[in-house]
C-alpha cells in the first residue's frame, strides 16, 4: 500500500484518502456550450506517466489537495507551486 | 479400519550433531488410518520417511507414484490433506499428536491408484490434449467436463471444517529481514546495532539457513549467528512465518505461524527498508525418469541425514556440479550409505532413472548404468526474486552463474538483497557483505524515518525525500556454475506439480506457443503451488532451446504474490464489520422490531403490521426513529451561497425559522440527494441528507468549499449522530408534542416549514422542524443523542392516551407513496436527471450558477428525457411488484415501476414509475408485464401523490 | 472495402489439420507429422487493408470476422507484448448475459449465442462451462435491482429469474444463506446460461482461424504512432522503426486506448483503472456455480483444475500499475469467508491485475471516431472478455459497411458529446 503525502498530516497510507480524480479547471457555466461542458465532465487526460490531481483525506484532516503521481509505478511528489 | 502401527526407526539414524528433533519424547498421528510414530521436531514427512515410506501423493495428470524432492516447503510430491485442511506441505509441517494425514485424491489408495491408468493413456494427453477434442457434438461437453473435473488433483475442504481463530497485527520496523540464514542474521544484528528496530522473519522452524544440515563449522557459525540475534533486543524474531508478498512503498504481508491459541496471524509490517535474504533454492535437473520416488535433490538429501536423522536410501548415486552436492556424497558415505559420484563439472550426468515405483536403476550420459535406489542431483541454483520482482525489479540471467540474479539498478533504495540470492562468496564473505547491507539498511530507515517524522513535508519530493542520500553496498561476486538444465531436452518432467514434461515444452513452442508467456499458458507450467521456484528457469531454458535463443532474451516470467501460499484466514483475519443503530435500539429490539439492514444501519422495518402503523399515521399519531438521516451542521455568513451552489432551488431569502426542501444534482444534472435545510440563526444552518447520502453530501460540500470557493466562510460539521432524531406524525401530533416541549405549537407560532429550537421532555437544545415526509401534520425532532431513548419513551409515554405508536421503515414508504414523494436512488437511478424526476418546480435556471445547471439547462430544452409519474393500476387489487417493466404493444420496454404498495388509506394499489416521454400524459393507459407473466393495465396519474395532493393535512 | 485477394504466399488462407480425438490418437501413435503452428510469424508488409492495433480477444475475433464474414483477409494485428498478454489472459473469464439496459441485454445475450458454438466455428475447445451466473442480493435496493434485471432479460428472451435462499442453498451448499449473518442473502438474481470459459483458449482459437485465413499476427509489434493527413488514417509506426501504411486501423486495445487514441488526436472518455483478481491452490470441486455478490464486491468461480478464482471491483484509484495490493486479497478473503466461512483453510496461490478502461456510463465505445479510417473498440470496463465474439462480429461489420451496424449503435463516442448515455450504470456497481 503507497504512501500519499498529505499537506497536513505528512505521509500516510493510501487507504486513508479518497480519489477525486485527474485536477480540473470547471469551465464557465455561464458561457460554456453543451459540448464543451460535455467534454468538461466526461474526458480525462488518462496519461501513462505523471499526472496532477486531487485527493481527500478522509480518514484524517478531511483536507482536498492536490498531488502529483506517476500512474505507472505510483510514485507521487507533492504538487508544485501552483498548488 | 485395521489399526496398524509402523514403528519410528526402519530408517532413522542414530543421534546427530544437527538433529532437530526430540528424541526424548515420541508422539503419534495417522497417514492414511495406519498410526506411525514421530518425535516432536519431526516434520509428517521426516517422520513418514523414517519409517521407510517413500510414496507419498500421486500425480496431477498421469497419477504416477512421487516421494520426496525437496524436503522442504516447496516438495510438489508431499501435499497432503491433514484433518479438514488441503494441500498442507507435508515436509515442512510438523507432526503433531493425533493428526489425520492422508495422502490426497488416490482411488481407492496410494499403492493401487485406478486412475494410474492414465499413465498408459498418456502418450494422447499431450500437452493441450483438451483444447483438441471434446470439440464435437457439443452436447456432450458438459459431460466430458464432469469427468475432467473429477480428475482434479487436491485436497478437500469439507463444508463444516472447524473454525478457527485468526488475527492481525500492524508492525512498523525500521528495518525487515526477509530470511533468517546467515545472511540474514548478520543483516540483522547489523542493522540493530546500527540502531533500528528490526523485525527478522524465517519461514523455517529454526533461524540458520543451510548451516542448519551443514558441518561442525557451519554449526558453530550458526550458534554464534543465532546467539549475536539473541542478544539483540532491537531483534524480533519470526519462525515458522513469511514475508508472503511486499507492496508499495515496503508494505510487506507477513504470516506467521506457531502461536499459541491463533492459527495464523497476518503481520502487516511497514518497513523502512526490506533486506531480502531468502537464500538459492536447488534447482532441480530435467531428466527420464526424474520424478520417481528416491530421486532427490542434494538440499533433500543433507535436510533428511543431519536434521533429522533419517536416511534416505541405501545404494546412492550423487550427481553433483557443486560443493552442495560434494557435501551430500559426504553425509551420506557418513551415514552408511553406499555412494557413487557424477561429477557433472566435467561432462558426466544423468539421462535416466529407472524402476518401478522408485528409483531402482541410473543410466549415466557414458552409457553405464548403475544400480541405485537413491539418485541425488546438484546442478544448480535459482534464486528466489519474487520479493525483488514485486518491488518493480526483474532479475538478469547471468549464464557463468547459471541463474537469474537481481539487477540491483532496478532495485529501490528501500530494497537491499543479501547472502546467495545477491551473489556468491565464502560464508565469511557473505557475512561480511550481509553486515555492510544491515549497516545501510539502517542508516537508510533511519533516514526516512526523520522525514516522514516532519509533519509538513514542503520541499517537492515530500515524505519520500530522505534525509541522507542512499550509499551503495559493494556487490558480491558470482561465482561460476555449469549450466545445467535437462540432460536431453525430450526426457522427464519439467514442472511435476502440473506433470509437465520437457517434451510438453518442446511440442508448445512447436504450435507457436513460443515465448515463455504463452509456454506458461499452454502447459501450466509453474503454475503450480511452487508458483515457479522449482520449474521457471528449467521452462525457460527448454524454451530458449526449442527457439534457438538464450535464456536472457527468453526472459523470465512474472513472480507475483504470494511468495508462499496464504491461507484465506489469515487474509482475512477477524472479521470486523461495523453496523450502526441510534439510541433507541434497545427500545427497538424490546418491541420485537423487524430489522432491516440498510447500508451500515440497522432499523425497524416494521413492529408486526406495517399496513396498521399507516392508519394510526393516518388517524391518530406515530412516532418513527429517523436517526440515521444525513444532518450537517452548517455555519458562517456564506452559508446561502453553498446552498444555492449546492441544491438546485434558490436559498438566499430562506428567513431564520424557516425550512425548505431542496434537490442536489452532480455536475452532469443526475439527481444526487435530497432533504431538507433549515436556518437555526443569522448565520447557522442544519441540512439534512438521505440516509446513504449522509457521508457523500458532506464530502461534496467540502469539495465545492475547498477547492472552487476557499473564499467562501462556512464551517461544516456532521452531526448525524450527535442528534437523535424522532418523527411525530399524524393528526394528533401537536397534541402529544404539546405536553412535552415550551415550544409554542400553535400553527400560527410554529408554520409548516418551520424549525424551532427548545426544550422537549426536559431536554434542551432540541431542534423542531415542521414538515412532512408523511404528508401528515408532522414534527421532526433532533434531540441530543444521549437523550434519544429518554425522549422517545417519553412520547410514548405521553401520548398512551392518543394511542401513539411506532412506526418502522415500511410504514413510512408506504405512507411518502401515497403522498407522491420520491426515493433518491429508488424513483430515480444513475441517469435520472432532475426534469425526469418530475422536479422542474424546484430548479432555478434564473440562478447565474448552480451545480448540474449546464445540462439541466439543456434538459429543459429537450422534451426527450423519461418522466415520473404517479401510476395506478385498474384493477385496484393488483399491486404490480417493484421493477415491474413498462412495455409497448410490440413489447419494447417503455418505462418501469420503481415504487409500489397497495395503500392501507385509499385501499387500493398506488405506484410511481418511469415512463417514456409520450406516454407521461395524465390518462394513458399502459401495459404492466408482472413477474408472474401476466400483463396488467395502469393509468398515469396527474399528480404523484395519490392521497391529499393539495398538502391540506400537513398545513393544519 | 474492396475484397480484393492478396496472394504473396505468406498470408494465404490454407487448409489446416483440424483437431479432434482422432487427430490426437494419430499423434499419440506417433502417426502423422508433428503439430502445425496455431499462429505463424510473418514478416510485416508495407500494407495492409486494415491494421488492428491489440492482439486479444476484440482485436483477434474482428480479424477472424474480417476475413469469415466479409473475405477481408489483407489484416494485421499488432500486438505489443505476446497475444491475449493484457485484459484477455488475465479476467476471470466469466460469461453472462443478464445486464440492466436492453441495448446490454441484446449485446451480450449475442455475445453468449457466439460462444456457445465457439469451439465448434474455431475447431478449438474453447471449454465454455455453462454452469450457471448467480448474483446475490443482501438488502433490498439490491434485491429490487435483481429483480430489475431479471424482468429486461425476460423481455428479451434470456433465461434470468431472481431466486430464494432455499434455492441458492441448493445449488451451492458451501454459502452461508443464514438470516444472521453481517450481510444476510436475501435472494440472488439466477442466470442458467452463464458461466466460465478457459480465456486464452478463446484468445488462441481466433488467432489460429485468423491465421489460417491469412491474417497476419505480429507479436511484439508495437504501436507508437497514427498517421493522419487531412482527418484520414494514412498508416501506423511501430517501436522498430516501420511505417505500416493501412486505411483503417482500429483500436482494440484495453489499458491503453486513450494512448493509442491520443496518436490519432482522438481523445477518450475513458479513465485506467487497475481490476484484481485471485487464484487459490485447487481443491476439489466444490462449486459448480458462479456467485457474485456486489454488496460484497466478491465474484468467485471454480475451474475445472479445481482453483477458487476471485475478482472484485475496480481499485479506488486510477492507475497503470498493474503489481496489486494487500488491501485487496485482504477484503476479499474476509467477504468470502463471508459468504463461504468453510473456506477459511484454502490458501491464496496468486493475485494479479489488468487494465480496466472505465467509462462514464460503463457502457463501451464502438464504431467510428471523427478522424475517417479510425474505429474503436475500446471502454470496456470490466466487461471485455464477455463481449469479445459479438464485438469482433459487429467491429467487422462496421469496417466492411463503413458504418456500425444496429447491435452496437447505442455505442458510439458521439453519445457523450449529444448526452445519450447508456443506462447501464445503474447495474455496476460489481458486475460480474
Amino acid at each position: 500500500m503507497m504512501l500519499l503525502p498529505c499537506p497536513n498530516c505528512g505521509a500516510r497510507n493510501v487507504s486513508e484518502f479518497r480519489y477525486v480524480g485527474e485536477a480540473k479547471t470547471r469551465p464557465d457555466p455561464t458561457t460554456a456550450t453543451p459540448q464543451e461542458w460535455r467534454r468538461h465532465l466526461y474526458l480525462h487526460r488518462n496519461p501513462a506517466g505523471w499526472t496532477r490531481e486531487t485527493w481527500y483525506h478522509g480518514s484524517g484532516c478531511r483536507r482536498y489537495f492536490a498531488i502529483e503521481r506517476n500512474t505507472v509505478d505510483n510514485a507521487v511528489r507533492t504538487a508544485g507551486a501552483t498548488s | 479400519m485395521t489399526r496398524r502401527t509402523v514403528g519410528t526407526g526402519d530408517c532413522r539414524l542414530g543421534s546427530r550433531p544437527g538433529e532437530v528433533i526430540d528424541r526424548s519424547r515420541t508422539l503419534e498421528f495417522r497417514w492414511n488410518g495406519a498410526v506411525h510414530r514421530a518425535h516432536p521436531g519431526d516434520t509428517i514427512a521426516s517422520a513418514l520417511a523414517a519409517a521407510g515410506v517413500r510414496v507419498f501423493s500421486r500425480s496431477y495428470k498421469y497419477h504416477r507414484p512421487r516421494g520426496l524432492l525437496t524436503a522442504d516447503i516447496l516438495d510438489p510430491g508431499c501435499l497432503l490433506q491433514v484433518g479438514d485442511e488441503p494441500n498442507v506441505r507435508g515436509a515442512h509441517r510438523l507432526a503433531e499428536a493425533g493428526m489425520d494425514v492422508r495422502s490426497q485424491n488416490t482411488w481407492p489408495s496410494l499403492r493401487y491408484d485406478v486412475k494410474a491408468v492414465n499413465q498408459v493413456a498418456g502418450r494422447f494427453l499431450a500437452t493441450g490434449f483438451y483444447y483438441k477434442t471434446f470439440i464435437k457434438p457439443e452436447r456432450l461437453w458438459p459431460a466430458y467436463e464432469r469427468v475432467l473435473r473429477r480428475f482434479v488433483h487436491a485436497g478437500e475442504v469439507p463444508p463444516d471444517g472447524e473454525q478457527l481463530y485468526y488475527d492481525k497485527r500492524y508492525a512498523h520496523p525500521d528495518v525487515l529481514v526477509a530470511g533468517g540464514g546467515p545472511a540474514g542474521m548478520a543483516a540483522a544484528v547489523a542493522a540493530a546495532r546500527a540502531g533500528a528496530t528490526v523485525m527478522l522473519v524465517e519461514q523455517e522452524h529454526q533461524l540458520g539457513g543451510h548451516l542448519r544440515w551443514g558441518d561442525a563449522d557451519d554449526l558453530r557459525v550458526r550458534a554464534e549467528l543465532v546467539a549475536a540475534v539473541e542478544a539483540e533486543p532491537g531483534i524480533e524474531v519470526l519462525t515458522d512465518s513469511v514475508v508472503a508478498a511486499r507492496y508499495d512503498d515496503n508494505w510487506l504481508a507477513v504470516v506467521q505461524r506457531g502461536l499459541p491459541h491463533v492459527a495464523e496471524r497476518l503481520v502487516k509490517a511497514r518497513a523502512g527498508t526490506l533486506v531480502v535474504a531468502a537464500g538459492l533454492i536447488e534447482r532441480p535437473y530435467v531428466f527420464a525418469g526424474n520424478d520417481l520416488p528416491g530421486v532427490m535433490l542434494s538440499t533433500a538429501v543433507r535436510r533428511l541425514l543431519n536434521l533429522y536423522s533419517v536416511r534416505p536410501g541405501q545404494r546412492a548415486v550423487v550427481v553433483t556440479a557443486n560443493p552442495e552436492g560434494d557435501a551430500a556424497a559426504t553425509d551420506l558415505r557418513a551415514a552408511g550409505v553406499d555412494v557413487v559420484e557424477v561429477d557433472a563439472r566435467h561432462g558426466r550426468t544423468v539421462v535416466r532413472a529407472a524402476g518401478r515405483g522408485g528409483v531402482e536403476a541410473v543410466e549415466l550420459s557414458d552409457g553405464s548404468r548403475l544400480d541405485a535406489d537413491l539418485l541425488v542431483t546438484a546442478t544448480g541454483w535459482t534464486a528466489p526474486t519474487s520479493l525483488l520482482n514485486m518491488s518493480g525489479s526483474n532479475p538478469v540471467y547471468r549464464p557463468d552463474a547459471a541463474r537469474f540474479v537481481p539487477d540491483p539498478a532496478a532495485t529501490p533504495d528501500t530494497v537491499i538483497a543479501v547472502g546467495g540470492i545477491a551473489g556468491d562468496g565464502t560464508l565469511e564473505e557473505l557475512v561480511a557483505h550481509a553486515e555492510a547491507a544491515g549497516r545501510e539498511a539502517a542508516a537508510r530507515a533511519l533516514s526516512l524515518a526523520a522525514a516522514h517524522a516532519r509533519i509538513r513535508p514542503t520541499s517537492p519530493g515530500g515524505a519520500d525525500a530522505a534525509e541522507r542520500a542512499p550509499e551503495p553496498v559493494a556487490p558480491l561476486g558470482l561465482r561460476r556454475h555449469p549450466e545445467l538444465f535437462f540432460a536431453t531436452p525430450i526426457g522427464g518432467f519439467v514442472d511435476m506439480s502440473e506433470d509437465v514434461s520437457a517434451k510438453d515444452i518442446l511440442t508448445a513452442v512447436q504450435e507457436g506457443y513460443d515465448s515463455s508467456e504463452l509456454v506458461k499458458r499452454y502447459t501450466t507450467a509453474t503454475m503450480g503451488p511452487a508458483q515457479g521456484k522449482l520449474e521457471t528457469v528449467n521452462t525457460v531454458a527448454l524454451v530458449a532451446h526449442a527457439t534457438g535463443s538464450t535464456i536472457a532474451e527468453t526472459g523470465a516470467t512474472t513472480w507475483r504474490p504470494m511468495y508462499t501460499p496464504v491461507t484465506l484466514g489469515a487474509l482475512a483475519g477477524r472479521r470486523f464489520e461495523p453496523v450502526r443503530h441510534s439510541p433507541m435500539q434497545p427500545w427497538h429490539e424490546a418491541h420485537r422490531a423487524a430489522p432491516l439492514v440498510a447500508g451500515q444501519w440497522i432499523r425497524p422495518e416494521h413492529y408486526g403490521d406495517p399496513a396498521a402503523e399507516v392508519r394510526n399515521v393516518r388517524a391518530g399519531v406515530g412516532i418513527i426513529d429517523v436517526t440515521p438521516i444525513g444532518k450537517l451542521d452548517l455555519q458562517g455568513p456564506d452559508v446561502p451561497k453553498l446552498l444555492n451552489l449546492l441544491y438546485v432551488n434558490k436559498w438566499s431569502q430562506l428567513g431564520v425559522g424557516r425550512v425548505r426542501y431542496g434537490v442536489m444534482c452532480a455536475d452532469d444534472g443526475v439527481v444526487l440527494d435530497d432533504g431538507v435545510t433549515g436556518r437555526l440563526g443569522e448565520h447557522h444552518y442544519l441540512m439534512s441528507t438521505t440516509s446513504s447520502g449522509a457521508g457523500t453530501v458532506w464530502e461534496w460540500a467540502e469539495n465545492w468549499l475547498q477547492t472552487e470557493h476557499p473564499d467562501w466562510r462556512v464551517h461544516i460539521t456532521p452531526v448525524t449522530t450527535a442528534f437523535a432524531s424522532i418523527n411525530v406524525a399524524g393528526p394528533r401530533s401537536r397534541e402529544l408534542l404539546a405536553r412535552l416541549t415550551d415550544v409554542d405549537l400553535a400553527n400560527e407560532a410554529f408554520g409548516y416549514m418551520n424549525v424551532r429550537t427548545g426544550t422537549i421532555a426536559g431536554v434542551a437544545d432540541c431542534v423542531l422542524w415542521r414538515i412532512g415526509f408523511t404528508g401528515e401534520l408532522s414534527y421532526e425532532l433532533h434531540v441530543p443523542a444521549s437523550y434519544g431513548l429518554h425522549v422517545w419513551e417519553s412520547l410514548m409515554a405521553a401520548g398512551a392516551d392518543l394511542g401513539v405508536a411506532p412506526f418502522g421503515v415500511e410504514a413510512q414508504r408506504i405512507l411518502r407513496l401515497e403522498k407522491g414523494h420520491l426515493i433518491v436512488g429508488q424513483d430515480t437511478d444513475g441517469l435520472t436527471k432532475a426534469y425526469s424526476a418530475g422536479l422542474a418546480w424546484a430548479v432555478k435556471l434564473d440562478k447565474p450558477d448552480f451545480v448540474g445547471k449546464p445540462e439541466l439547462q439543456w434538459q429543459s430544452e429537450h422534451d426527450d428525457h423519461p418522466r415520473l409519474v404517479g401510476l395506478q393500476p385498474l384493477d385496484p387489487t393488483v399491486v404490480p411488484e417493484e421493477a415491474s417493466q413498462i412495455i409497448s404493444d410490440g413489447g419494447h420496454i417503455v418505462g418501469r415501476i420503481t415504487s409500489s404498495r397497495m395503500s392501507p388509506t385509499l385501499g387500493r394499489s398506488i405506484c410511481l414509475g418511469q415512463v417514456d416521454a409520450h406516454l407521461a400524459d395524465a390518462g394513458t393507459r399502459l401495459t404492466v408485464r408482472l413477474r408472474d407473466g401476466r400483463d396488467t393495465l395502469v393509468e398515469v396519474m396527474a399528480e404523484h401523490a395519490h392521497f391529499d395532493p393539495e398538502g391540506e393535512r400537513q398545513r393544519v | 472495402m474492396s475484397r480484393k485477394e492478396h496472394d504473396d504466399g505468406a498470408g494465404r488462407s490454407r487448409r489446416r489439420p483440424r483437431y479432434s480425438a482422432w487427430s490426437l490418437v494419430r499423434h499419440g501413435l506417433g502417426v502423422g507429422r508433428d503439430w502445425e503452428r496455431a499462429f505463424r510469424h510473418h514478416t510485416p508488409r508495407e500494407s495492409y487493408d486494415v491494421v488492428i492495433v491489440g492482439g486479444g480477444v476484440h482485436g483477434l475475433a474482428t480479424a477472424h470476422y474480417l476475413a469469415v464474414n466479409h473475405g477481408i483477409t489483407n489484416v494485421a494485428v499488432l500486438e505489443k507484448s505476446y497475444i491475449g498478454s493484457g485484459g484477455s489472459g488475465r479476467n476471470t473469464a466469466i460469461l453472462r448475459s443478464n445486464y440492466l439496459t436492453p441495448e446490454g441485454v441484446r449485446f451480450y445475450d449475442r455475445s453468449v449465442k457466439l460462444y456457445e458454438h465457439l469451439a465448434a466455428d474455431l475447431n478449438f475447445n474453447v471449454m465454455f462451462s455453462q454452469r450457471g451466473h448467480m448474483t446475490l442480493a443482501h438488502n433490498d435496493s439490491s434485491l429490487r435491482t435483481m429483480h430489475w434485471r431479471a424482468e429486461v432479460n425476460k423481455l428479451q428472451g434470456v433465461d434470468s429469474s431472481v431466486i430464494d435462499p432455499p434455492e441458492i442453498k441448493k445449488l451451492v451448499p458451501y454459502l452461508d444463506v443464514s438470516p444472521s449473518t453481517r450481510y444476510p442473502i436475501l435472494g440472488a438474481l439466477y442466470h442458467p446460461p452463464g458461466g466460465i470459459i478457459r480465456h486464452d483458449a478463446v484468445v488462441w482459437g481466433y488467432a489460429r482461424s485468423a491465421d489460417a485465413h491469412g491474417v497476419h499476427i505480429h507479436q511484439k509489434t508495437e504501436v507508437v504512432g497514427i498517421d493522419v493527413v487531412a482527418n484520414r488514417v494514412t498508416g501506423v509506426r511501430t517501436a522498430d522503426g516501420r511505417r505500416i501504411s493501412a486505411p483503417v486501423v482500429v483500436n482494440c486495445t484495453a489499458g491503453w486506448s486513450t494512448l493509442i487514441s491520443d496518436m490519432a488526436g482522438v481523445a477518450m472518455p475513458v479513465q485506467t483503472f487497475p481490476l484484481q483478481a485471485a487464484v487459490t491452490e485447487p481443491v476439489r470441486p466444490f462449486l459448480d456455480t458462479v456467485v457474485v455478490s456486489g454488496t460484497l464486491h466478491t465474484y468467485v468461480s471454480q475451474t475445472d483444475r479445481g482453483e477458487l478464482v476471485f475478482g472484485a471491483s475496480v481499485d479506488p484509484f486510477a492507475s497503470y500499475s498493474t503489481r496489486g495490493s494487500l488491501d485487496f486479497v485482504e477484503g476479499l478473503a474476509g467477504h468470502v469467508l463471508e459468504l463461504m466461512p468453510a473456506l477459511s483453510k484454502m490458501r491464496l496461490l496468486r493475485q494479479w491485475a489488468g487494465l480496466c478502461d472505465m467509462t462514464p456510463d460503463y457502457s463501451p465505445i464502438m464504431g467510428l471516431t471523427p478522424v475517417e479510417g479510425f474505429y474503436v473498440d475500446v471502454g470496456w470496463g470490466t466487461y471485455g472478455f464477455k463481449a469479445g465474439p459479438v464485438s469482433g462480429e459487429a467491429m467487422a461489420a462496421c469496417i466492411a459497411n463503413g458504418k456500425p451496424p444496429e447491435i452496437i449503435a447505442a455505442f458510439g463516442l458521439d453519445r457523450f458529446d449529444e448526452g445519450r448515455l447508456v443506462g447501464e450504470k445503474g447495474a455496476a456497481a460489481v458486475g460480474h
